[in-house]
């Protein structure tokens, strides 16, 4: 059974656009700049988040500390007979304790990942908030989690795959939905 | 993708299994620097330690690594245990089993006693020393910590050197680090280095000299004194001037040669003490290093315990 | 009782030809072209199947006394039945050994009261197989026994080996050596690239040959005639097929897995311990050298070293586990083996199992299919092949490599000493 293409959500401009949105909101609701960090969920948070820390230090003429943040080692969703994914890198080099730290993800689903990663972040220290950005929120969640900054809101049925694609790792920036064949 | 339900050793691995533990190895690094020195990952697993053969470095890496993986961890030794009342190795490996383990990390003095004990459980098995045959966890932080320092891992000339016959690290090593790749030269008298090693992927020489040169990754292994009443070498004074590595020999390798030996060392018979504050440091960092490659098989196996 | 076998093949060990055997009682009464069924009591139909005269297995262990866990006398003969042997010597490696008259008379008695095959002790050369006094060699002698060895403990000191021949000489005993030097054989398998490449401690191939060529050169000193027992490797051949040019009084044996299986197969069964065996599995040259001499006669027998051990001697690790493989009902399938593969023919068969044994222990009455000889006899089907299974196996251990494997040859019938003892 393989996926075919159902929809193009964001395009390039869109993408860009939507994250300078994500941007100015993240200044409008967290006041205390000197207080944010962002955190990426691997592997494409990471990009996005670094992509929002080019946004903000511009504007706001600071330099914001970044993170990267690996869920495989908490992931509650392993249990599937087969190989382990495998882990990637998780970097955090400054301190949380009293950060208001801004994890970012690129599509909210179930939100057993924003769980996990939560999980991660508190073996880090003691943060005074977490709040979270995601680029897509499409639904279906299984946990009581809600994002604090949302791209786009797109409702999908469970048939759907919702791809994020990053220049860096994917070489274009767009969101797409694939439907099951 | 790792597929494989137990790592018994180097010899049937192949570099792209190699490189899938060291890489992940990286990762696993930086748990011990966080706050909370411990991830999930094992949580509600159950790993024991059946050691039927002393040793404390290498139990307390296993231990520590499970530990930091969340795993209920539970060490079994046979001084302390029913093998001295006649148990054979295999009914305390099932005694074990019916507690619901997920993997056996196992020690014997026995070559291939993990093959023996792995075919015969339904848990994965991590071969943590058997016999004469391999320590691949061993040997894997050995080639890690070459990764760290060379900043590569193939094309190398590594040099084994000393009590080789009866060293399940030198095996490991030779494995490992020939499927990678690199030419490896081994270097003992003949009786401690038995004959038909040249069947295996390697150079032999006698010349220590020689064998050093422009090496890139030197292997001193612990010359084993309990085998001194074999009588294999007539003395440890006449080891030492032709075997012993001491600054002189060392010239002859690259200058950012990588120096290793399993410990604990002989100073003075297989390495000279003059050598200590350049060496110790890579013997020390073996610690971490061990730690994080030991928490990565971990994890890699417990994917195929589910 | 008169048996008549009729239409079958008979191989000696210089010819094949079609002939009936009549049997009377313990004999061979007649052997002829014709025989008419109403000279007999009983007639086996038996044409396109093949007779040999009954195999003799100079080399078993039937672990009695002190391990009949393992094996009986009883169990042990009725193993060497279904294997179409009918006379089989047991070694002295018992608990207690057989050092004395009154062990081995009683292994000979029971075994004739049993009565299914022949089975003869052999008594050790030193007292408790210690290597250190000779044992009671005319005691021995008188209790039944036809040769003397120490086993797996061989005689260490030249001196006394000497001694043991020159005495054994007096009453016509044959001495069996298990030529090896034990300093040279501290180990579990051959030294190889294998024990290398899985950091076994190792067995050197000249464990063996070192200490043949000390047996040849005693057994020529003191011109009395020595036994050796498993031959399996190449160097020792090389020794043997030298002294026997210079007339030495010397013969050897070799065992069904020395040309079935080299040191490879331990490593392609994963070390299962139902591999290891003393004198270890050789080389694949090893391997063909044995083919080579059993067919040139430089080897001069098959014998088994049929070597029971309980499920627990082997269920270990292979570092740890006995030596010894049970041998007494595969022994001729792993023989015509040989045959299939060209390699011998079934005249040789009958040489090496039965006619060259008999020559070996003076047992002027077996060996061969003639006349007046002792009723031994056993029929096989060439054309049917069998699956080696554990519930198969009579003997009360069930240690062999051959486990699952599908093996020529089916013995059919086996008459010893007149009577049908096994019939499948």
């Amino acid at each position: 059974m393989g996926y075919k293409r159902k929809a193009l959500i964001l395009n390039k401009d869109d993408f860009h656009k939507t994250l300078r949105r994500i941007a100015h909101q993240i200044i409008e609701g967290v006041p205390q700049v000197s207080k944010i960090c962002l955190i990426g969920i691997q592997r494409r948070g990471v990009n996005l988040a670094y992509r929002l820390k080019r946004i903000i230090d511009s504007l706001e003429k600071v330099d914001i500390p970044l993170g990267t943040i690996d869920i495989t080692l908490y992931r509650d969703d392993l249990t599937a007979i087969g190989p382990n994914p495998e882990v990637r890198s998780t970097k955090i080099d400054f301190a949380l304790d009293g950060k208001i730290v801004i994890l970012v993800d690129d599509v909210l689903f179930t939100g057993r990942s924003a769980r996990a990663a939560l999980d991660a972040l508190m073996d880090f220290g003691r943060p005074e908030a977490v709040k979270l950005v995601v680029l897509v929120d499409r639904g279906h969640r299984q946990l009581p989690i809600r994002a604090d900054f949302i791209g786009k809101n797109i409702p999908t049925s469970l048939q759907e795959e919702v791809a994020v694609k990053v220049e860096e790792i994917d070489g274009k920036d767009e969101v797409v939905i694939w439907e099951k064949d | 993708m790792w597929q494989r339900r137990h790592l018994l050793g180097l010899k049937d691995l192949d570099k792209k299994d190699i490189e899938l533990i060291l890489g992940q190895a990286e990762y696993f690094r930086e748990i011990p620097r966080r706050q909370i020195k411990k991830v999930p990952s094992l949580r509600g697993k159950t790993v024991v330690n059946l050691f039927f053969e002393p040793s404390t470095r290498t139990r307390i890496s296993f231990e520590l690594a499970a530990k930091r993986l969340s795993a209920d961890v539970i060490n079994f030794s046979s001084s302390a245990s029913s093998i001295q009342k006649g148990e054979s190795i295999l009914d305390t490996l099932k005694n074990m089993e019916a507690y619901a383990v997920d993997i056996f990390v196992i020690r014997h003095s026995f070559s291939a006693a993990s093959v023996y004990l792995a075919q015969r459980t339904k848990a994965c098995v991590v071969n943590a020393g058997d016999g004469a045959n391999e320590h691949p966890t061993q040997a894997l932080l050995d080639m890690f910590t070459v990764k760290q320092r060379l900043k590569k891992l193939t094309g190398l000339k590594v040099v084994v050197v000393g009590d080789i016959a009866y060293s399940r690290v030198a095996r490991s090593n030779i494995w490992g680090f020939s499927h990678m790749g690199c030419e490896v030269w081994l270097c003992a008298p003949p009786t401690l280095l038995g004959r038909d090693f040249s069947a295996l992927p390697v150079r032999i020489t006698y010349d220590l000299r020689k064998a050093v040169k422009e090496a890139d990754v030197i292997i001193m292994l612990r010359l084993q004194n309990e085998r001194q009443s074999e009588k294999l070498i007539p003395s440890l004074r006449e080891y030492r001037q032709h075997f012993g590595l001491n600054p002189d020999i060392l010239k002859g390798a690259r200058r950012d040669a990588v120096i290793m030996h399993p410990g604990p060392v002989n100073w003075d018979v297989e390495i000279a003490s003059s050598l200590k504050e350049k060496i110790m440091p890579s013997i020390l960092n073996q610690a971490s290093n061990g730690l994080a490659v030991r928490m990565a098989v971990l994890y890699l196996l417990k994917g195929a315990a589910e | 009782m008169k048996i008549l076998i009729k239409g079958a093949t008979l191989v000696h060990h210089d010819r094949t030809e079609k002939k009936d055997i009549l049997v009377k009682d313990s004999t061979i009464a007649k052997v002829s072209k014709k025989i008419s069924s109403q000279e007999a009591d009983e007639v086996i139909r038996a044409s396109g199947k093949f007779v040999f005269a009954g195999f003799i297995d100079m080399h078993t262990h039937l672990r009695t006394p002190g391990r009949e866990d393992e094996e009986t006398l009883l169990s042990g003969a009725l193993a060497a039945a279904k294997g179409g042997f009918t006379t089989i010597l047991c070694m002295p490696n018992t608990t207690p050994p057989i050092d004395n008259y009154e062990i081995a008379f009683w292994i000979r008695k029971v075994s004739q009261n049993i009565g299914i095959v022949d089975i003869y002790p052999v008594g050790t050369i030193t007292k408790e197989r210690k290597g250190k006094e000779l044992a009671e060699f005319g005691y021995l002698k008188e209790a039944g026994c036809l040769a003397v060895s120490d086993d797996g403990d061989p005689v260490a000191s030249s001196l006394l080996l000497r001694r043991a021949l020159e005495y054994a000489k007096m009453y016509n005993l044959l001495l069996i050596s298990h030529a090896e030097e034990k300093s040279l054989a501290a180990g579990v398998m051959l030294e190889s690239d294998i024990s290398a490449k899985w950091g076994m401690p190792a067995i050197a191939e000249v464990a063996e040959s070192v200490a043949v060529a000390r047996e040849i050169e005693l057994a020529y000193f003191t011109a009395s005639r020595l036994h050796l027992a498993h031959i399996s490797r190449r160097r020792s051949l090389r020794l043997i097929e030298c002294a026997k040019k210079d007339k030495i009084g010397i013969s050897c044996e070799t065992c069904p897995h020395y040309f079935s299986l080299s040191v490879k197969d331990i490593e392609r069964n994963n070390f299962h311990a139902n591999f290891k065996v003393n004198p270890p599995l050789g080389t694949e040259d090893d391997k063909q050298a044995i083919r080579k001499a059993l067919k040139s006669g430089v080897i001069d027998c098959i014998a088994t070293d049929h070597a029971p051990h309980s499920f627990l001697e082997k269920e270990k690790s292979f570092q740890e586990a006995s030596f010894g493989m049970i041998g007494l009902e595969f022994a001729f399938s792993l023989s015509y083996q040989l045959v299939k593969e060209k390699v011998l023919s079934l005249e040789v068969i009958a040489d090496r199992l039965s006619y060259r044994p008999a020559k070996i222990l003076g047992l002027e009455e077996r060996g061969e299919i003639r006349e007046g000889l002792r009723a031994d006899l056993v029929i096989v089907d060439l054309e049917k092949e069998w699956v080696v299974d554990k519930e198969s196996i009579v003997s009360r251990s069930k240690n062999t490599p051959f486990l699952g494997r599908k093996l020529p040859g089916v013995v059919e019938y086996t008459i010893s000493g007149g009577k049908i003892v096994y019939k499948k």
